[in-house]
């Protein structure tokens, strides 16, 4: 395999007294999807804070493509290619569907500093939105606020929000949690398609055992903040430390 | 849908145009210094309120200190005509002057506190404008202090000054108005604020002010699309700092007096803050119709009363009731039942009517 594309070096968070991340060395390459597992308050959602920045360190590095990337800013971060979705929906709710898109295409463009020329008259960024819109069957409610639409359109809107970012490395974090099971198989199917480029990386946190086997090419597990497992899928499934943790006969809390 | 093509917006884009009409013929139409006053301080509060807009409304960020900007360009225009005499060198002077003070204050008011809360940003900037109201009030040498200063403006805008004459030597009437340095002196309030309310308008429709609006909505997110939102907020402030200090300048070459009443005081803030919620948050157009709609309340309500007493002269209690020296009271009623009303204020409330069509 190639160099890996995201790494992070015992990487380490601490509030207080509680380490909620402790000592996670892992590498993350191209063309791989990681699903990373674990119980409630395993450090997945944190892990993934540290590696897109709403969290500083309090220890360790992450690497993208080999640059050091610990200290910046959650907005230099996106501009070298870690693109981040949320577990809450978390998107701009009064402005448009097509305007949510369009914001993240310009970021990418560079055209935020743009004072005295009307956002019409960049179609290229407007076409480019509309494009991923397309992409994510949201084309008919472009001009809805994103407010307005149903949960299941909401959750599709944060992944074309991720997707028009371009970035290389995707991070979702449980990308269908509170959707209806008729919805749920849309958001997979953009996720599987991103995987057939083979420079992306796709970083997925989920709970549900069957997205996992669909979609999977590696899992690792968080337990108490650290790095239990990695490995395979049928590797890991099958392994004792896990079925341990998720069985809850570990004696530990896991809290 | 989009608010730009409802019926409602039209409506208010009409109604804005009708109001940016009658100002630029406000000389004319309204033929008394009086009412010119009038139109000179709604033109100079259409920015004020734009500019304090694309803080509050479209950043979602509140500051407190938009009069100390807005002091800053009145002083620094005030103290240099009343230094170098009556001339455009002065003013000149006087805008860069007030313009270096506000940017230096506002990237560092701006760049010290407005990562920390909503609320903390906001107690800054009211201990700032307290500092800066204190200051003008203790430099007297330099200020004047309470009693402010008085000056001449340039020579133009003087009501002597004769435009045009006509062959008797007499300055010379267009429609029955005096042709003099007044009506010179208001185009220049009026052109200066169209300019500058302009820009804003631009500035909220292009890339940047989406930028903003995201903001508003999403700080983490945006922050998370790759803007880096502290610039932006510093941008955007300074940016709104600059116009108000600008209209500071413009008003005090039209007054021919500064002093903390007219420049700094609270009063003035709140006076914006009133109307950018009668116009309508985030809006830009609602600057228009908040500011037009309270300076005239605040010039005309206490004869419209006078008038209305008069009238009820005989009637029990009702006189007493509408005595002109009850309109603030009135004011107040007027102000609550507008926001009952209009929750989005006048421009945001009517613009989402008719969306339907």
């Amino acid at each position: 395999m190639s160099q890996p594309s995201l790494v992070t070096e015992g990487l380490t968070i601490r509030f207080g007294g509680h380490v909620a991340v402790n000592n996670v060395s892992c590498a993350f390459n191209p063309g791989e999807l990681t699903v990373i597992v674990g119980p409630n308050g395993a450090g997945k959602t944190t892990y993934f804070n540290l590696i897109s920045g709403q969290l500083a360190a309090s220890e360790g590095r992450v690497l993208k493509g080999g640059e050091d990337i610990t200290r910046l800013a959650p907005s230099a971060r996106a501009h070298r290619g870690i693109g981040r979705a949320f577990q809450l929906t978390n998107l701009f709710p009064a402005l448009s569907v097509l305007e949510n898109i369009r914001l993240a295409v310009q970021a990418r463009s560079g055209h935020g500093w743009r004072v005295l020329k009307n956002v019409t008259s960049f179609a290229s960024l407007t076409e480019e939105a509309k494009h991923y819109l397309e992409a994510t069957k949201l084309a008919d409610k472009a001009h809805m606020a994103a407010a307005a639409l149903p949960h299941g359109d909401q959750r599709k809107l944060e992944v074309a929000l991720l997707m028009a970012m371009e970035p290389d490395i995707y991070m979702f974090d449980e990308p269908t949690a509170g959707m209806s099971l008729d919805h749920t198989p849309d958001v997979l199917e953009l996720i599987g398609k991103l995987k057939e480029d083979k420079t992306k990386t796709v970083l997925l946190v989920e709970h549900k055992m069957s997205v996992v086997r669909a979609l999977a090419d590696r899992i690792i597990v968080l337990h108490n903040g650290e790095l239990l497992a990695d490995g395979p899928p049928d590797e890991v499934m099958q392994s004792q430390i896990v079925r341990d943790v998720y069985l809850g006969s570990s004696g530990e809390d896991a809290a | 849908m989009t608010q730009d093509t409802t019926k409602g917006a039209l409506f208010i884009k009409a109604t804005v145009l009708t109001l940016g009409a009658l100002l630029l013929f406000a000389p004319f139409l309204f033929q008394d210094t009086r009412s010119l006053e009038v139109a000179a301080r709604i033109c100079i509060f259409v920015v004020l309120v734009a500019s304090y807009d694309l803080l509050i409304g479209y950043t979602g960020i509140v500051s407190f200190a938009h009069t100390m900007f807005f002091g800053f360009g009145a002083y620094g225009a005030a103290i240099a005509l009343k230094k170098m005499g009556p001339g455009w060198d002065a003013v000149l002077v006087g805008t860069l002057a007030g313009l270096a003070v506000s940017i230096v204050v506002a990237i560092a008011v701006g760049l010290l506190s407005l990562r920390v809360k909503a609320i903390f940003f906001a107690m800054i900037t009211l201990a700032a404008a307290s500092v800066a109201l204190v200051l003008a009030s203790q430099l007297s040498d330099l200020t004047g202090g309470e009693d402010g200063i008085t000056y001449k403006a340039p020579q133009i805008f003087k009501t002597a000054t004769k435009l045009m004459v006509d062959e008797n030597g007499k300055v010379a009437r267009l429609f029955g108005v005096k042709l003099n340095g007044k009506l010179a002196a208001y185009y220049f309030v009026f052109a200066s604020c169209l300019a500058l309310f302009v820009l804003c308008l631009r500035m909220v429709g292009s890339p940047l002010g989406t930028v903003l609006k995201a903001i508003r909505e999403n700080e983490a997110r945006a922050e998370a699309i790759g803007y880096r939102v502290v610039a932006y907020r510093t941008f955007v402030f300074v940016i709104a700092a600059i116009a108000a200090s600008l209209a500071g300048t413009i008003y005090a070459v039209w007054l021919k007096y500064t002093g903390p009443d007219t420049a700094l005081s609270f009063t003035i803030m709140i006076d914006i803050l009133l109307m950018v919620v009668i116009g309508g948050m985030g809006t830009m157009y609602g600057a228009v119709i908040g500011a037009t709609l309270l300076v005239i309340a605040q010039y005309y309500l206490r004869d419209l009363m006078g008038a209305a007493s008069e009238a009820l002269h005989g009637w029990p209690l009702l006189p007493e009731l509408f005595a002109p020296d009850r309109w603030l009271l009135w004011l107040g009623i007027i102000f609550i039942l507008l926001v009952y009303f209009f929750p989005k204020g006048i421009a945001g409330t009517i613009s989402a009517m008719g969306a339907r069509s």
